[in-house]
């Protein structure tokens, strides 16, 4: 039988693991350890070359997988009972195994560019920088400019950044899988609202500068070595710090102790673009009048700290730029009162009542 | 100006913000025995498993006391002097002094009324913060690692009959926690706890009084399903039970009822038989309280019968959508009164009118939406029907009079319950309303729409 809601209970807050016990710790050195490892020593090169494998990005990728999906199990234990959550997780998922890893792994003995289809621009850095468009055959160039500046705008308006941030994306894939027993770890208070607000579009803006700058040092090419040398810098520089520590070592070393969604909710710039979209267009969470028991759930289990349950229980219908519509608030409501929905129709709430402290 | 609020539950915090949006420089004092932060009440039960942390059924920042001014007392109010528009404290604390007085005092458990059942440890209730730390501990045989600020010390002042006293637990006396529990109550609190222990992998007996599950709210198709589903999750439902007396053991633990179906050994009675308001320590004071069930009398602006002091919430004797006049244990009633009776104090021009009825719950894993005139046995009524059995499974009746929606009772599936009060107010005939119900529906998305043959 389907249900909507979430079945039986959950023992969250009795099991250590999840709740910053001493083993969470050791799992978040364990995975902070290996992310350093992967990203700056060769140690991963020789196991990868053992199981015949080109290089380590590809071990990474096939561990990448396996945790994915044995996330996924997990997930489809605890919340599967839902066909929202059923489809999410299985369109994610099968995305990622198949676009992120297996194509890119396979693309290249047919003789054509390792090229991941469901990463665009600003997530992949450098999928618009020049030389990366030059050395790409046409039909790729083409795909990845229409992926950010078509694709994405108009999904984003169509349907929320759900879409991507929780259909397609790998980071989301695993966030939501493996990630998922530590989704109520995410801070709902105002101040990390606060230090959100100001990370994620100072990402962004690095990220268009750092595109701005490449591709000044094409345009410059002949002309002055030493710009051309800067933009080499900020290149690599920005991979460093945004690609490697922000997104890997920060942004999923720490699942076990400050939530899986860490790089998404505060650093991604793919998801600060979309977001900004989300809000333009159809995609809200719309809140049943009058019917919240301001129980706290939604707030708890929401991966991306928002405090849903202010919402819920002054009335208001709303679209929250980071929401990635993963779905969970609706679905541990015990009393139906949020659902996900895109409509350009304008909702008539009842009118903003019942306790609310925010607008003093 | 000074407000004095008696309670921080949703009535008494509700009514803080209220006063507060309308009167920026006035000062508000909030007292409450319970707790120091407002709580939602209605999330105990997921405190109790885990599913939550006691943090996070706290629906507003804790800042908001600091931010908004509201100056907290944590004590335990004794009596009024209406002449001197004061409350007393105990614990030797200064009373209060009040321009305006907000009793939101709320509602107490109905103590278990058998013979042998007073004073045994593992017998208790699920209403109170202190309560769900006794359940907790009777539970796990510890109180987690999340305990709330400032717990305990401070209580044991308290008068010896107060609900928000720490208790000790049969857990503790047996060194173990509970093992076969028993649930007494066919209520919405009652198979909140059922819940909690079937999750916690327990065995539960459940003694309901009636023939069939909560019969105020559903009828006996309905209840059926609710009964299966309870025994499909391992609980041993028993109905038509009715327990005669209790027995405790030597350490002065619960270990016996005996019921007209014959003994029960059980280590955990858990009694849900409904609240009563908090007002015996009113009695006296000179304000008006109902001769039955002792509710605040006020009236359409929420005032009792002083004119300094008001009541919302449990505690609260108002007017229902079915003109009866008692208080109305709901959470969106409470929060309301609450709003009202802060405005009305304010002198503002404003009245509580109770619209229809509506109001929705989990029942184990299935939801409830219900509106209207549902199992009020009104005269001419008819109930009309639509059953789903496969992926999805739903009931939704359609409670109709002279051919016209009157009331509305679902299981399965999700319902705007706004829409529906509107179709009743708006007095629908039935035809209508049955070719519009998947307008009302709330279900998520790729959840497939009713399909209605007829």
């Amino acid at each position: 039988m389907d249900l909507q809601a979430q079945q039986g209970l959950m023992t969250t807050y009795r099991e250590a693991w999840r709740t910053r016990g001493p083993s969470a710790w050791i799992l978040s050195a364990l995975l902070v350890g290996f992310y350093c490892v992967l990203y700056w020593t060769d140690l991963f090169e020789a196991p990868a070359a053992a199981v015949g494998l080109k290089n380590k990005w590809y071990l990474y990728g096939f561990l990448y997988c396996v945790f994915m999906m044995g996330g996924a199990a997990y997930y489809l234990r605890q919340h599967g009972n839902s066909r929202y959550n059923k489809l999410r997780i299985g369109v994610n998922v099968s995305v990622q195994v198949l676009l992120g890893f297996t194509l890119p792994f396979i693309m290249p003995m047919l003789g054509q560019p390792e090229f991941y289809f469901s990463y665009f621009w600003p997530l992949k850095y450098d999928y618009l920088y020049p030389d990366t468009l030059h050395a790409l055959p046409l039909y790729l160039s083409i795909y990845t400019i229409l992926g950010t500046f078509v694709l994405a705008p108009v999904a984003s308006l169509l349907w929320g950044k759900r879409w991507y941030c929780s259909w397609v994306c790998g980071c989301g894939a695993l966030a939501n899988t493996f990630g998922d027993p530590w989704r109520h770890l995410t801070e709902p208070s105002t101040k990390a609202w606060r230090f959100e607000k100001v990370a994620i579009h100072a990402v962004l803006i690095l990220a268009v500068l750092a595109l701005a700058v490449a591709v000044g040092g094409q345009m410059l090419n002949y002309k002055s070595d030493a710009f051309v040398q800067f933009s080499y810098s900020v290149k690599s520089w920005y991979g460093f710090a945004i690609g490697s520590v922000l997104a890997g070592v920060v942004g999923t070393g720490l699942y076990p102790v400050l939530g899986p969604r860490i790089w998404c909710r505060n650093f991604c710039p793919m998801a600060a673009m979309l977001g900004i979209l989300q809000k333009a267009g159809r995609f809200r969470i719309r809140v049943k009048p009058d019917m919240c028991i301001s129980c706290g759930n939604c707030t708890t289990y929401c991966e991306m700290g928002i405090d849903v349950r202010s919402y819920a229980q002054s009335n208001q219908s709303f679209t929250r730029s980071s929401c990635v519509g993963c779905g969970m608030c609706a679905h541990v409501c015990p009393r139906g009162v949020l659902r996900l929905e895109n409509s350009w129709a304008k909702v008539e709430d009842k009118g903003k009542q019942g306790l609310s402290a925010v607008d003093f | 100006m000074h407000i004095v609020i008696v309670g921080n539950g949703v009535a008494g915090t509700e009514a803080a913000l209220e006063a507060r949006r309308r009167a920026p420089d006035a000062r508000i004092t909030v007292v409450s025995e319970e707790t120091d932060h407002f709580f939602s009440r209605t999330a105990l039960m997921y405190v109790a498993i885990g599913q939550l942390a006691h943090k996070d059924v706290e629906p507003l920042e804790r800042d908001v006391y600091e931010r908004l001014n509201f100056v907290r007392v944590r004590a335990r109010a004794t009596g009024i002097d209406l002449e001197a528009r004061q409350l007393h404290l105990a614990g030797g604390l200064p009373s209060l002094t009040y321009d305006r007085l907000l009793l939101a005092c709320g509602s107490r458990p109905r103590p278990a009324p058998w013979e042998g059942a007073a004073g045994l440890k593992g017998v208790g209730h699920l209403v109170t913060m202190q309560d769900l730390n006794w359940f907790t501990r009777e539970l796990w045989g510890n109180e987690g690692h999340d305990q709330p600020e400032r717990p305990w010390a401070h209580l044991e002042a308290s008068a010896a009959d107060s609900p928000y006293r720490r208790r000790d637990t049969a857990a503790e006396a047996h060194g173990q926690p509970t093992q076969r529990p028993t649930v007494v109550g066919g209520g919405l609190i009652g198979i909140e706890s059922i819940e909690v222990m079937a999750a916690r992998g327990l065995k539960p007996i459940f003694l309901i009084r009636e023939d069939a599950f909560w019969p105020i709210a559903l009828d006996t198709q309905e209840a059926t399903w609710i009964a299966d589903e309870l025994r499909h999750h391992g609980v041993d439902v028993r109905l038509g039970h009715n327990i005669t007396a209790v027995h405790g053991d030597d350490k002065g633990c619960i270990a016996r009822l005996e019921t007209d179906h014959g003994d029960i050994e059980t280590d955990l009675l858990m009694v849900a038989i409904g609240v009563m308001p908090q007002t015996g320590w009113l009695e006296g004071s000179g304000l008006e309280l109902q001769e039955r069930g002792g509710g605040i009398v006020v009236d359409e602006q929420l005032r009792t019968s002083d004119p300094h002091v008001f009541a919302a919430g449990d505690c609260a004797a108002v007017r229902w959508f079915n003109d009866w006049v008692r208080p109305e244990q709901l959470w969106y009633t409470g929060r309301d009164q609450g709003r009202v009776a802060a405005a009305a104090m304010l002198d503002a021009d404003v009245s509580y009118q109770r619209g229809t009825w509506y109001n929705s719950a989990k029942l184990m894993d299935i939801e409830y939406t219900t509106a209207g005139l549902v199992n009020m046995r009104v005269e001419g009524e008819e109930s009309w029907r639509f059953e789903e059995k496969g992926k999805v499974r739903s009931t939704t009746r359609l409670v109709h009079k002279d051919g016209r929606l009157i009331g509305f009772n679902a299981l399965g599936r999700r319902w705007d319950h706004s829409i529906i009060v509107r179709w009743i107010e708006e007095k629908r005939p039935l035809p209508w309303v049955k070719a519009h119900l998947n307008d009302a529906r709330f279900d998520t998305e790729f959840v497939p729409a009713l399909r209605l043959s007829n």
